[in-house]
C-alpha cells in the first residue's frame, strides 16, 4: 500500500484556497509588510498577517454558529477552518475510528498569556487538537507534533507512519501558527528578524520575516496502482550540536536527506527541486547549502518560500509541501522570492526566476531549534 | 516487531525511582533537581541554564542512561529521543511573557525564549549524548500509555532506529513536575 | 562596587553561572571558548540585554559583541565609555 494525498487546504494572507496561493506565488506576490510598531512593540518588523475581517467572513461562511462560539482565538479559527476545508475536499468520514487527526504547531494559543486571567488549559496546542478532532466526532486521541520549525514536516512523517504501521487508514494533518507579541519579541531578542524583505540565500540577507498561516493535508492508504501525489519517505535527525544554532557541517539535515534518498529510492536526477527551509538567517541558509552539497544534491534546483509568506512556523512544513506539489505538477520550480546574489559558501542552485521542470518528484527540507532537522520525499504518479 | 523496556526512571519533586526502586528522596528546602545533578556527578554546567522542563528531562535521562551501563557520549544515530507531555513549554512561556509584559521594562530575554519550545528538552538530551537519530516532542491532550506506545511503535519504522529513550515529561513549576522515562530496545 | 565586580555579579545572575562567584572570574580571561567561561551565542544575546537594561547601551549587531565581550575588562571599558545610565 502507498500513502496518497486526497485532500488539502490553505489559509494565508495570500488567499484562502490552494489555487489562490499558488497563483500568487507564481505571480511573485506577497503580503509581507513593514510595521513600525505592530501591537505597540518598540521596534519595526516585517511580517505577513492574515486579515481578521476576511477570516471572520470566511469562518462565518464555512463554520456553524455553534462551532464559531467555541473558537475564541485566531489560532483556533484557522486550525479548524483549514481542517474543515481539507476534510470536505477529501470526502472521508472524519468520525471513523480509522482516521487520526494530527496537529502541527509551535506556539498555538500562546498569545492568551497576555491576559493574566486566561484559561491556561487552552494555551497548549493539544487542547486545540482535541477541539478539532471532537468537532468531527473523531474517537481517537489527536496527536500534536511540536518540534519547532520542522513540526509541519514531522506531522506529515507521523501521518505516513500512522498509515504504514496499520494503526490508521487515513490521517488529517493540520499545520497552523499565528503571530503575537510573544513570538515577534522572542525572535527579535534572538536578533533573528529582518525589518525588510527577507532574502533567502542572498549575500545581503539580514534575517527572517515571520508570517501567519494554516495548511492542511489528508493522506490515505491506497493501492500501488493509484495515481496522484504520494509521500515516499520521511526522516527526522538531530545535529547534536546546539539548541539554537545550526550545525556548521549541516549534520542533521545531511543525515535526514541521506535517509530519505535511501528510503525513497530517489536520486538527484529524479528531483524537480529541493524545497528548503531558507529562513534567510545567516546561519540557516549557510548550513543548508553545506548539507545539500554533502548529500550530493548540488545539481538539483533549490527553492525557498519564506519570501512569499515569511516563516510560518508550525504551518511551514505543510504549506510549503503543498505548494511544491502544485508547482511540480504544473512543471515549474517557483522563484525564490527575495533572492538576488548567492551568499552561501556552497554553490547551490537558487534562482530568482521560476524554472521549468519535467520531473515529478521533490524533497522538502526543514530545520529548527533544538537541533532538529526533517526531510521528506514526494512524487506525482 | 518486538520491543522491550530495559530501564525505567520515575522522577517527581518527592523522589527518584530507578527500575521501581527508590534511590533518592527530596528533603524540604533544597532543590531536588540540583541535588540529583550533584549526586550523579553530571558535570554539565549548561544544566543551570536550562528551564525546569529541560532540567527534569535532563536529570531523568542522565539517571536512566547511567543505569544502562554502556559507554556514553559516543556519537550514534540509532537511538531516538521521543518525549510527551500535555502543556508543552507552558512554564517557560509564562516566564518569557513576564519579560515583555511591562512596556516600561520591556527586555525580552533570549535565554528564556529559547526554552519556549518543548522540543528543546529532546534537543538537550541529543546534544548531551551525541545522538544524531530522531528527536521529537509530541503533545497529547492527556497522559495516555496507549497513545505513547503507538507513537513508539511508529518511531521504530525508521530503519536506523534500534532504541528509543521515551516517556512523559511535564513541568508546571520548580515544585510541580513529573518524568517517567523508559529505554526501549528492539528485540 | 567597582564596575568590573558589578558586571561579574550581574553576569553570574543573568547567565545562571551557578557554582561561580565574582572571585572565580579573572578580569582578563576569555569569556568565550573552552579556555574561558565557555559562554555561547545565546549568552552574547543575554549580555546585550544586560547592557541595555542596566547601562542604557544599545548594540544592534551581535557581531560587535565579540570584541566587547572578549573579557570582563573589555566589557567594563566599553560600558564606562558608552553608558547612558
Amino acid at each position: 500500500m502507498i500513502v496518497k494525498k486526497i485532500g488539502e487546504s490553505m489559509i494565508t494572507p495570500l488567499g484562502f484556497t490552494v489555487e489562490e496561493n499558488f497563483a500568487a506565488v507564481m505571480a511573485g506576490r506577497s503580503e509581507l509588510r513593514r510595521y513600525e510598531s505592530l501591537w505597540n512593540l518598540p521596534f519595526p518588523c516585517f511580517v505577513s498577517l492574515i486579515p481578521d475581517e476576511k477570516l471572520e467572513a470566511e469562518s462565518a461562511r464555512e463554520l456553524s454558529a455553534e462551532v464559531l462560539v467555541s473558537l475564541q482565538t485566531k489560532f483556533e479559527k484557522i486550525a479548524m477552518l483549514s481542517a474543515v476545508k481539507a476534510v470536505k475536499q477529501s470526502g472521508i468520514d472524519p468520525a471513523s475510528e480509522r482516521v487520526v487527526f494530527i496537529l502541527s504547531s509551535t506556539k498555538g494559543n500562546v498569545g492568551l498569556l497576555e491576559d493574566e486571567n486566561s484559561d491556561l488549559e487552552r494555551v497548549t496546542p493539544a487542547h486545540t487538537a482535541r477541539k478539532v478532532a471532537n468537532f468531527f466526532g473523531n474517537p481517537n486521541m489527536p496527536i500534536t507534533v511540536s518540534n519547532a520549525c520542522i513540526s509541519g514536516l514531522c506531522a506529515q512523517i507521523e501521518a505516513y507512519r500512522c498509515l504504514k504501521s496499520g494503526q490508521y487508514d487515513t490521517a488529517v494533518v493540520v499545520g497552523a501558527d499565528v503571530l503575537s507579541p510573544f513570538i515577534v519579541a522572542g525572535f527579535q531578542s534572538l536578533k533573528a528578524l529582518s525589518d525588510e524583505q527577507c532574502r533567502p540565500f542572498s549575500a545581503n540577507r539580514r534575517g527572517l520575516n515571520l508570517g501567519e498561516a494554516a495548511a492542511a493535508v489528508v493522506y490515505t492508504l491506497a493501492d500501488e496502482s493509484a495515481d496522484g501525489w504520494r509521500m515516499l519517505a520521511g526522516a527526522v535527525r538531530n545535529d547534536a550540536n546546539h539548541i539554537s544554532g545550526p550545525s556548521r557541517t549541516g549534520e542533521g539535515s545531511y543525515r535526514a536527506l541521506m535517509s530519505v534518498l535511501a528510503e525513497s529510492g530517489l536520486s538527484a536526477d529524479d528531483l524537480a527541486c529541493l524545497n528548503v527551509h531558507g529562513t534567510s538567517t545567516m546561519y540557516n541558509d549557510e548550513m543548508e547549502s553545506i548539507a545539500i552539497t554533502r548529500a550530493g544534491l548540488a545539481a538539483v534546483p533549490v527553492n525557498a518560500m519564506k519570501g512569499y509568506f515569511g516563516h510560518t512556523l508550525g504551518a511551514a512544513g505543510v504549506l510549503e509541501t503543498l505548494l511544491s506539489m502544485r508547482a511540480v505538477e504544473a512543471g515549474e520550480v517557483p522563484a525564490t522570492r527575495g533572492f538576488d546574489e548567492l551568499g552561501v559558501s556552497m554553490p547551490v542552485l537558487v534562482s530568482s526566476e521560476a524554472v521549468d521542470t519535467q520531473k515529478k518528484a521533490f524533497v522538502k527540507l526543514l530545520s529548527g531549534f533544538g537541533g532538529c532537522n526533517a526531510a521528506a520525499a514526494f512524487v506525482k504518479v | 516487531m518486538e520491543t522491550m523496556v530495559t530501564h525505567r526512571v520515575k522522577l517527581t519533586p518527592e523522589c527518584l525511582e530507578v527500575d521501581g526502586q527508590r534511590v533518592a528522596k527530596a528533603v524540604a528546602g533544597e532543590s531536588f533537581l540540583t541535588k540529583l545533578y550533584r549526586m550523579y556527578n553530571m558535570e554539565y554546567p549548561k544544566f543551570f541554564k536550562m528551564d525546569v522542563l529541560c532540567k527534569v528531562g535532563f536529570v531523568a535521562s542522565e539517571v536512566l542512561l547511567a543505569s544502562e551501563g554502556v559507554e556514553r557520549f559516543v556519537p550514534r544515530a540509532d537511538r531516538a529521543v521521543i518525549l510527551f507531555n500535555r502543556n508543552s513549554s507552558l512554564n517557560a512561556d509564562r516566564t518569557f511573557q513576564k519579560t515583555i509584559a511591562d512596556p516600561a521594562d520591556f527586555y525580552p530575554s533570549p535565554s528564556v525564549f529559547v526554552y519556549t519550545l518543548p522540543n528543546i528538552v529532546t534537543g538537550e538530551i541529543a546534544i548531551r549524548n551525541k545522538y544524531h537519530g530522531e528527536s521529537s516532542f509530541i503533545l497529547l491532550p492527556e497522559k495516555s500509555q496507549e497513545a505513547m506506545e503507538q507513537a513508539i511503535e511508529r518511531a521504530f519504522l525508521d530503519s536506523e532506529t534500534t532504541s528509543v529513550l521515551t516517556g512523559w515529561v511535564e513541568a508546571m513549576s520548580e515544585t510541580e513536575y513529573e518524568a517517567e522515562l523508559d529505554l526501549k530496545l528492539e528485540t | 562596587m567597582e564596575l568590573k565586580d558589578e558586571l561579574k555579579s550581574k553576569m553570574i545572575e543573568a547567565l545562571n553561572l551557578e557554582e561561580m562567584t565574582p572571585a572565580d572570574i579573572d578580569d582578563n580571561a576569555p569569556l568565550f571558548g573552552d579556555a574561558g567561561l565557555g559562554l555561547d551565542s545565546i549568552d552574547v544575546l543575554e549580555l546585550i540585554v544586560l547592557l541595555e537594561r542596566n547601562y542604557g547601551i544599545k548594540i544592534s549587531d551581535p557581531k560587535q559583541g565579540k570584541e566587547i565581550f572578549a573579557s570582563v575588562s573589555t566589557m567594563a571599558d566599553f560600558v564606562a565609555a558608552n553608558r547612558t545610565k
